[in-house]
């Protein structure tokens, strides 16, 4: 154990303090989901979604929330919204306790707080018209008298660009194509223009082509409202695109965070690395060298509860420290996060993963 | 903006969404056989129900109950006089035949429409809340559900003596909702985990609102489709209710026609007598359950003519 292990989580120590103040802040936040077990006693299986996660959103950033699959990056995007609870940890919105809303203060946070969801042909009321689907926040928060709503549907549908917006309010989700849903999406989470943006993998349901013009919709509103954006994705690429600050997240435990450029350029984290490395290249890339992380055989976990979460997995792993112990969320030189032994300084592919060449590559 | 998105937008401004809906649905509607012929069937009896109250005006005689035609007082064959002839004390059939009309009409449509109010409130809310208000509403209902509606209302009927109709009306509808309730909880159980309620509880909408601005539109269609084969349940429910002699006395309905045909022995003698009533209870049922089948075509969206 290296002496300069700092404390468990950094909001003790949260040096140098951000530029400004966070519009939303994680303390520790934790949730986990129980699969029922069977009639005759016995607990289900537990699924950790969530553990030990701090983060801060900072006013008029975007944030990049990268993972895979059942990383918990959606889960932590639906407990910002207050669609979860979290099982442990706090919640802080501008300053703020939110953990357990109700009645006017819950409101109050649900006109702060706004997501778009995925699957832009699932989150549209098919019996409701735009209009009404874009005007339901409105009317629930009575941000602004009956007489005014329409008008405001029309200018906020028109910057998304769907113009002619007259055209578009009367019409049906069923009658819009999947890019022009998900603009009807952001209009409605933008209309009572929240602080916080939550934008769940915004673009995976589009084609390369919508996602674009989404990606440029949300630069947009970033711009004219100062929105901070919490863009969760499993594109590095998009995130790359967008974001000024990445958090990786695996199995619900960070992985690394700092600075878009910093992550995606110079990735402290073998998983970071992995991710990076598992994005389809153009070209001749027959000399990039590539970590194996992702295509490694699971090691056999000896103490997994003690050790690293991505140890069984991971092509930098040490056995001795890295089954054993995990890793502290610490803050680098340059204050950028990370939870890794060997994370510090430069990445280095050590002989361990020159060993693994990827076949075909 | 980009040109694709401009091509896909060529159709002027709509002001009045609900109508266009309504003609599209027409429109498969009306493309379907079964729910033309339903329809055509379901106008004609309308027709029949409403002209239901100028016989009487014509000649106190052709009073379905009361008018007795003092030169018959038997039953006869159809005539000019009385198109489809009398019954046994004289009176004419084609009046009683239409009253009956009005009574089906009012029986089936007003105890579908109990059962249904009934039912889908009952199934949203247990669907929506879950948990023991779900579990304590579905077991009450499969109470409800097991029981045999007509043997039910029969020993009540041989309990309490003569039932008023609208007594009849609202024991069927108390016996017809369960399955109603059950139809729309599992729709509401698919309908919650969809990310548009998800969505409508970031916009700030309560409970409530939930319930009944998201969900019910989205259930209303199926229950208008359980409407229209409550509507043929109660029917002959009430029809085999009237013929089995525990109607209401006081009205004239096509079931009370045939028992009074059966009752006085004409079932062989008056085939003028027996068989307007029943084919009037078959067709009637019938063009409901058609237009039900129609309905059906037009809600299952696999079968719409429509990109979604």
């Amino acid at each position: 154990m290296s002496e300069q292990t700092p404390p468990q989580t950094d909001q003790l120590q949260r040096t140098p303090p951000p530029l400004t103040a966070p519009v939303m802040e994680l303390v520790g936040i934790s949730k986990h989901y129980q699969s029922r077990g069977s009639i005759f006693g016995g607990a289900g299986e537990r699924v950790t979604a969530l553990n030990q996660v701090s983060l801060d959103f900072r006013r008029g950033e975007i944030f990049g929330l990268v993972g895979e699959s059942g990383s918990g990056k959606t889960t932590c995007g639906r407990l910002m919204v207050g669609l979860e609870r979290a099982d442990a940890g706090q919640l802080v919105l501008e300053g703020r306790e939110i953990t357990a809303l109700r009645g006017k203060d819950l409101k109050d946070f649900r006109r702060k707080v706004q997501i778009i969801f995925q699957d832009p042909y699932q989150s549209l009321n098919p019996q409701l018209s735009i209009l009404d689907s874009v005007a339901e926040p409105l009317i629930t928060s009575q941000a602004c008298p009956a007489s005014e709503r329409e008008g405001r549907v029309l200018a906020t549908l028109k910057a998304v660009g769907l113009s002619p917006a007259e055209d578009f309010a009367y019409r049906f989700p069923h009658q819009l194509s999947g890019g022009q849903r998900q603009r009807v999406a952001i209009a409605r989470a933008m209309i009572i223009e929240p602080r916080l943006l939550v934008a769940d993998e915004p673009t995976s349901m589009l084609d390369a082509s919508y996602s674009a013009q989404i990606f440029d919709i949300l630069l947009q509103v970033r711009e004219k409202f100062g929105t901070t954006i919490a863009l969760i994705t499993h594109s590095l690429a998009a995130a790359r695109y967008l974001c000024d600050r990445i958090a990786v997240i695996y199995r619900g435990h960070l992985m690394e965070l700092g600075q878009a450029e910093q992550v995606i350029n110079r990735p402290r984290h073998p998983y970071t690395q992995a991710l990076i490395d598992a994005t389809p290249k153009f070209g001749d890339c027959g000399d990039v060298p590539r970590y194996n992380a992702l295509l490694q055989p699971e090691r056999q976990a000896t103490t997994e509860e003690a050790g690293c979460v991505f140890f069984r997995r991971c092509a930098r792993a040490h056995l001795t420290r890295c089954s054993r112990q995990a890793p502290t969320w610490r803050r680098l030189e340059d204050g950028d996060m990370v939870a890794c032994h060997y994370a510090d300084g430069a990445p280095d592919p050590g002989p361990e993963i020159e060993s693994c060449p990827v076949p075909g590559l | 903006m980009s040109a694709k998105d401009q091509i896909t937008v060529p159709t002027p401004p709509r002001r009045n969404p609900w109508r266009e809906r309504l003609l599209d649905n027409w429109r498969v509607f009306h493309q379907n056989p079964l729910g033309r012929i339903g329809l055509i069937l379901l106008v004609v009896f309308a027709v029949m129900a409403m002209v239901s109250v100028v016989p009487p005006l014509i000649d106190p005689m052709y009073h379905p109950m009361t008018g007795v035609d003092p030169e018959v007082m038997q039953s006869s064959a159809p005539s000019w006089r009385h198109w489809l002839g009398t019954d046994f004390m004289g009176r004419d059939i084609l009046s009683q035949l239409l009253a009956g009309t009005r009574v089906a009409f009012m029986v089936g449509v007003s105890a579908a429409f109990m059962s249904i109010a009934l039912g889908v409130s009952v199934g949203m809310v247990s669907g929506y809340l879950g948990g023991w208000t779900d579990i304590i509403l579905m077991r009450l209902s499969e109470i409800i559900m097991v029981m045999p509606t007509l043997l039910v209302v029969l020993m009540l009927a041989a309990l309490f003596g003569k039932l008023g109709i609208w007594t009849i009306v609202l024991m069927i509808a108390f016996f017809r909702w369960p399955g109603v309730a059950r139809v729309i909880r599992a729709q509401t159980l698919s309908l919650k985990g969809r990310p548009f309620i998800d969505a409508a509880r970031v916009a700030g909408a309560s409970h409530t609102r939930i319930v009944f601005r998201h969900i019910m539109p989205n259930v209303l269609p199926l229950a208008f489709l359980y409407m229209t084969f409550r509507v043929t349940g109660a029917i002959i429910i009430e029809a085999a209710l009237a013929f089995l002699g525990f109607g209401d006395p006081g009205t004239v309905s096509w079931g009370m026609m045939l028992q009074w045909v059966w009752k006085t022995g004409h079932m062989f003698q008056a085939p003028w007598w027996l068989l307007p009533p029943g084919l009037c209870i078959s067709l009637l049922t019938l063009s409901f359950y058609m237009l039900g089948r129609a309905m059906d075509e037009v809600l299952d969206p696999r079968l719409r003519d429509q990109s979604r």
